[in-house]
């Protein structure tokens, strides 16, 4: 094991020594120096900075000082490596790691003055609270940086002896300061953090504006005035002031609460910020203990400014509903008007994304080849590969409309279009084959009604009313899952179907008020059990965090501008009332919901993300609103919105990489094409069965969960139509316990795993393999016809030159299954691009 | 996302080479865990093993015995508390019933529960439970809720990146409550890369981990390096570098790392000594822990071995009860003991820390608790005449034992206790799941708030982050 590092060392300070040994040599005087001068300065940056309680900082030193927690590794490592390697020479008696530790030292010393610098900075520019751990760990810091200062020193003069003893010193010295680094708490704004930023809710609202204004506030500025500072509160202080902790007695999440004050009284006096014992403790200096908030960071100049001058102006607040701190999108449908077209932008999808494109500097790319555009729009559609026949056909087709055509017959191969769109919505709807509930008569499928709705192309708004007041066919969706025993209130069968309803159709999270008024909205806990409680028999009552408040619950739908339905009607009328209120075209939100779905199943990411979360922010609020106002005029037509979409230019843009899954649902994302996903458990499974050897066999179907009349219509054993099994769960297929309306395309070592030792993926190229030897004797028909099947195309002279090595001119069963499991795990058959 | 940057994420972004060398230098490793912002404590273990008795097994009959009556036709069903006798432990005063002496001889290694208190859901289902004790989260929940060892691979990583880092050795999900049993064995939302890698019989563990059957190494090779250069001569380079396709790139490698690395030999039962094999050999859990033993001595994170559940099978008694716990007791008996044995000689107790617990115990009267019974399911009769109504056949929820040993915990030490008479419940220091979960995060230097946003929510380790370790448990 040490030869392994030893290697990993060398060759690592082999580059170094190059690159910078000798410069180092030439100008170390100087740098000792500089780097010494640079932190003095810092320091007195720093000193000057202290005796202000709290100031707001060029926004180049927050960065800069953020990058302390990430580059304090290098010194930390590095010396450490270092004094590793001194005592692995020293026990083996050698010289030859001498000149690697040299360069470990003198690239730590300079790491360790690069950490202390960013380290200042940040403890500066980031208002941390002056606590013990803080000074121990900045001086610890600073005087290992120091001591790693002269210990490289030492190691070009000093005597062997003295080098190793500093080295030493240095390391234990770079393990305390390290240790009390941990030790500072960053943690403390972690339920704050996903309020609506600061930057956000303060956006838009020129506060200088309100603060300069000496009159009496107009009732939009005060409407403004009162949001900033309820926002100031939720971001800082509801935390230990609010439902989930009332510290002191004291909550600022209401009016009546924060006027009220706490254990020693009022905290406000209108009209005297200064007697305000609210401003006095957020004026107090980190380091005192009465300073608010006791944890973490202190508010900004600007957020104290804004308290105190509502104080000043008398503390008001406005009458009436207050404006949310939340972005709430608009529930009404809207059709804007459809940019100009030009040339070649007819669809008006690409009209609305080249207005887009024009504000954000995005140039558009050639349309992507016939080949790929025919693979992306077979997977998109029906979720099979194209066969390689029917490709070259397309490629030679000279008509102008071929793409649209193609779309058009593909969207009415109606089984097929079933058989891959059943998965996304098994999904959606939890439904599934086995799982959870059935044991005990908990739960019902709906897969017969799903699939035939799916075939049929039933429109959206009889679907979705089938799926709210359901026959026995259909009622699986709103009976939730029921285990057997007692259940907490928020799981009850009910509150599930509140979630689960608003959560697919309405692309909202209504989980946090089914227990507590929501953190993050504010769908108050009643508002979730008026809800739930059109779903229930006998009234339901309003649990708080599974205790019983002894309130019972109202019954009435979401959103009032749809309209109020019946409280006393027998439950079936009630859901029908619910059914029809919810599909009003007046619901634009429903359409939206439905239309983003749509469009981030075909392109990668939705107009809004997360898929789920429809208040965010589109990235084109009037493409979404055209999409779903089209959507609505057009019938509730799921295939003509695919259509519209599938035929677009913009559909037909290259595909985008991108660099880390958390960046699909950024809020600053900019759309510039379809994003390249990795084909899902079910494409992938489908994708194998099509060009090597079906993954499953005739038995693994569930037959008896679907309609009678499939037998006929299935080109193989589809995956979607297979009970779950480990090798789908490896590839992603979820559980479907709950909604899942987005599936994980990244690979990990439990999938990798599974394809290249799994038995199901295995012993298909093994059957596959045998059919394949048998089937092509010669070794490049063979390879061609591998290529074409699972990639489209033809191999290049490279491909053909590797995989012949493999099969030699007389291909084996063993040969042909490595050849085709590397094909199908190859990205060229596991993307989507 | 979680925000807290750990060592997961450094090992998930670092190179297969630099992964490697990790996993020789423990002390790099260790010095990177002070990378988590937010621990302020050190931990006292760093692997879990989990021996999981499933079906729930009476501690009457096991760690926690009371008065034995012998059987005898016409016998009152109220008067059995015990159908065994007693014997001593290795601890002053504190008995074990006859069958788990072994077990007895290493308790001064470890701590025993015997108050643990198991939660109240009403008419019983197994895989309830279970899913309650292994998630801390009585189903069914809003989002998919994470198994313990999910949590902790997500927390901590692998601590040899080429052993996955949460391995679950025993269960088959071909039995009875399947779905069920499938439901809390996932990592839910932190997403199948921190899922459990399921060993359903131990002694197959090996082909978990080898090349396909009938692949020899040279041929997995050859394999492996036609894969890389086919994508090295395609024209798919030019869709440039992202996501997919540097995951799937790098899991492939690692994947081909763990099958051709020497560690994977610990997964090859054959390579023990026949004198040790044979102690543990007592079937698929004895072997289980042998299997246990051999990955956490080339660094496994987190192992759960269960006797395995199936409806009415195993400590799941609903008849012959006392019949069929001298079989469970020769099952566990031998192998428990041997691996504290084991990992204490090699010094790997110290940081490995061993639980031994079930979802709930049994009684031979009492269904549920005794403040709040539940619907009947075995009819018990007043009178005992025939052998096989002689047992623990009703499920109890109100006193269980839990054995934990190594990892930091206490040696020798007895916390919590029950009624001598029926019913045998919890009378000092009760001990609800989220303690447990919360002295095993403690002892492996999770924070107690640890946390996942999904949904914009935190989802806490144990319910809104409540739940205390029971730091008396802790030497």
């Amino acid at each position: 094991m040490f030869i392994m590092i030893e290697m990993l060392l060398n060759s690592f300070s082999v580059c170094l020594k190059k690159l910078i040994a000798c410069q180092i040599k030439k100008h170390r005087a100087k740098l000792i120096f500089l780097l010494f001068l640079f932190s003095t300065t810092t320091n007195s940056l720093i000193a000057q900075g202290k005796g202000h309680p709290v100031t707001d900082h060029f926004w180049l030193w927050s960065f800069l000082g953020r990058l302390h927690p990430m580059i304090v590794h290098f010194p930390i490592s590095i010396l450490f490596v270092a004094l590793l390697l001194e005592i692995i020479a020293w026990r083996r008696k050698s010289n030859n790691f001498q000149s690697s530790i040299k360069i470990l030292v003198f690239v730590g010393a300079l790491s360790a003055i690069t950490a202390v610098a960013l380290g200042l900075l940040l403890s500066n520019a980031d208002n941390y609270e002056s606590t013990d751990t803080l000074s121990i760990h900045q001086w610890t810091g600073i005087a290992t940086m120091i001591l790693a200062c002269i210990t490289a020193y030492a190691y070009l003069k000093l005597s062997p002896r003295t080098k190793k003893m500093l080295l030493t010193l240095t390391v234990v010295g770079v393990t305390i300061a390290g240790h009390y680094g941990a030790s500072l708490t960053h943690g403390d704004d972690y339920l704050t953090s996903v309020l609506p930023s600061k930057s956000s809710s303060t956006a838009g609202l020129d506060s200088m504006f309100i603060l300069t204004g000496n009159k009496g506030l107009s009732e939009t500025q005060l409407m403004e005035l009162n949001v900033q500072v309820r926002a100031i509160f939720a971001h800082n202080c509801n935390n230990c002031h609010g439902a989930a902790k009332v510290k002191g007695k004291l909550r600022l999440d209401s009016k009546e609460a924060i006027f009220k004050g706490g254990e020693d009284g009022a905290v406000i006096v209108p009209g005297k910020p200064d007697e305000s014992d609210l401003i006095k403790r957020i004026k107090l200096p980190r380091s005192d203990k009465k300073a608010m908030p006791a944890k973490g960071k202190g508010l900004t100049q600007e957020e104290i400014a804004v308290l105190e001058f509502w104080i000043k102006q008398g503390a008001p607040w406005p009458k009436g509903e207050l404006k949310s701190l939340y972005r709430v999108a608009e529930l009404a449908p809207r059709m804007p008007a459809i940019p100009a077209a030009s040339s070649d932008l007819v669809n008006p999808i690409d009209r609305f994304v080249n207005v887009y494109f024009q504000k954000n500097n995005v140039k558009w790319n050639k349309p992507v080849d016939d080949r790929t555009y025919m693979r992306r729009v077979y997977l998109d559609v029906i979720g099979l590969l194209p066969p390689p026949d029917s490709l070259d056909a397309f490629a030679n087709n000279t008509a102008t409309d071929k793409r649209e055509l193609l779309v058009r017959e593909l969207l009415n191969r109606n089984n097929d279009y079933a058989q891959h769109w059943l998965t996304f919505w098994n999904d959606a709807l939890r439904n599934d084959y086995s799982g959870t509930g059935y044991i005990t008569d908990g739960r019902f499928g709906i897969t017969k009604w799903l699939y035939s709705s799916l075939r049929d192309n039933k429109p959206y708004d009889v679907f979705v009313k089938e799926l709210i007041s359901p026959d026995s066919s259909s009622m699986g969706f709103i009976k939730g899952i029921q285990w057997r025993g007692t259940i907490n209130a928020s799981q009850r069968t009910e509150m599930q179907a509140a979630q689960n309803v608003s959560q697919v159709f309405l692309g909202l999270n209504l989980k946090c008020a089914s227990c507590h008024d929501s953190f993050i909205s504010d769908w108050k806990l009643d508002d979730s059990y008026a809800f739930a409680n059109i779903f229930a028999d006998s009234v339901l009552e309003i649990n708080r965090c599974d205790k019983p408040t002894g309130r019972m619950a109202g019954r009435r739908i979401l959103y009032k501008q749809l309209g109020q339905l019946d409280s006393n009607a027998s439950t079936k009328n009630r859901l029908k009332q619910l059914a029809d209120l919810l599909v009003q075209p007046k619901n634009g939100r429903l359409f939206r919901t439905l239309a983003n779905r749509v469009w981030a199943q075909v392109m990668g990411r939705g107009i809004v993300e997360p898929v789920d979360v429809m208040d965010n922010q589109p990235w084109s609020q009037d493409l979404l609103d055209w999409l779903a106002a089209d959507f609505v005029a057009n019938g509730y037509d799921i295939k003509k919105l695919l259509y519209n979409i599938l035929t677009s230019k913009t559909y037909q843009l290259p595909s985008v990489g991108i660099k880390d899954a958390g960046l699909i649902v950024a809020q600053d994302y900019t759309f510039k094409g379809m994003l390249r996903r990795r084909l899902t458990a079910e494409e992938f499974a489908d994708a194998v069965s099509v060009a090597i050897e079906p993954v499953y066999g005739d038995s693994m179907v569930v037959y008896k969960l679907l309609p009678d009349s499939i037998k006929k219509t299935i080109p193989f054993p589809r995956a979607a139509l297979v009970k779950n099994d480990p090798f789908l769960t490896a590839l992603g297929r979820p559980n479907r316990e709950t909604v899942s309306t987005s599936r994980l395309s990244q690979a990990n070592l439990l999938q990798a795993l599974e394809l290249t030792n799994g038995m199901q993926f295995n012993n298909a190229l093994k059957r596959g393999a045998n059919k394949w030897k048998e089937k092509y004797p010669d070794s490049k028909t063979m390879i061609k016809e591998i290529y074409r099947k699972a990639f489209g195309r033809s191999p290049n002279e490279d491909e053909e030159a590797v995989a012949i090595k493999t099969l030699g001119n007389h291909p084996t069963d063993a040969s042909v299954q490595d050849l085709i499991w590397a094909i199908t795990l190859h990205p060229e058959f596991q993307l989507i691009f | 996302m979680q925000s807290n940057w750990n060592r997961r994420d450094f090992i998930k972004k670092s190179s297969a080479a630099t992964l490697a060398a990790l996993a020789a230098g423990a002390p790099i490793a260790s010095m990177l865990s002070s990378c988590n912002s937010k621990k302020k404590f050190s931990s006292t273990a760093d692997t879990v093993i989990l021996l999981w008795m499933a079906g729930g097994m009476a501690h009457t009959e096991t760690f926690d015995p009371k008065k034995y009556v012998a059987f005898e036709k016409g016998m009152k069903s109220n008067d059995v508390l015990s159908t065994f006798p007693s014997m001593p432990t290795a601890l002053d005063g504190i008995r074990f019933s006859e069958g788990l002496q072994s077990i007895g001889s290493v308790m001064d290694k470890g701590t025993l529960i015997r108050s643990y208190v198991a939660a109240d859901m009403g008419f019983i289902l197994h895989s309830r439970h279970q899913y309650h004790w292994h998630t801390c989260y009585e189903p069914p929940q809003t989002v998919a809720a994470p198994h313990i060892g999910a949590w902790i691979a997500n927390q901590l990583g692998p601590k040899n990146p080429v052993i996955p880092a949460f391995v679950d050795i025993g269960q088959r999900f071909s039995v009875g409550e399947a779905e069920e049993l499938k439901a809390f064995h996932t990592a839910g939302f932190l997403g199948n890369e921190f899922g459990p890698f399921l060993i359903p019989d131990p002694s197959q563990g090996l082909e978990s981990v080898r090349p396909p059957v009938g692949m020899d190494s040279k041929r997995f090779e050859q394999r492996n390096k036609l894969y890389n250069d086919l994508i090295s001569k395609s024209p798919v380079g030019e869709l440039g570098s992202d996501y997919q396709k540097e995951s799937l790139k790098r899991s492939m490698e690692q994947a081909y790392m763990l099958l051709n690395s020497p560690e994977a030999k610990a997964f090859d039962l054959s390579l023990e000594p026949k004198e040790s094999y044979d102690i543990y050999n007592t079937g698929r859990f004895g072997l289980g822990c042998l299997l246990a033993r051999r990955l956490t001595e080339q660094g496994a994170r987190f192992i759960s071995v269960t006797t395995e559940y199936e409806p009415f099978v195993g400590f799941d008694t609903h008849e012959n009860g006392h019949t069929r716990m001298v079989g469970m007791k020769k099952m566990i008996d031998g192998p428990v003991a041997q691996l504290i044995k084991d990992l204490h000689k090699t010094g790997h107790l110290d940081r490995t820390l061993v639980i031994l617990a079930s979802e709930f115990s049994r009684d031979m009267m009492v269904e549920g608790r005794p403040d709040a019974k539940v619907q009947e399911q075995v009819s018990q009769p007043e009178v005992i005449s025939d052998l096989k109504f002689y047992g623990m056949h009703r499920h109890f929820t109100d006193g269980c034992s839990i054995l934990m040993f190594g990892g930091g915990i206490k040696k020798g030490f007895v916390y919590g206790k029950t009624a001598d008479e029926r019913p045998c419940k919890s009378i000092e220091n009760p001990v609800k799941i989220n303690q447990i979960h919360q002295t095993i995060y403690h002892a492996l230097g999770i924070p107690e708030d640890t946390q996942y946003e999904v949904e914009k929510r935190p989802f806490y380790t144990t319910p809104d982050g409540k739940g205390k370790p029971v730091m008396e448990l802790l030497g």
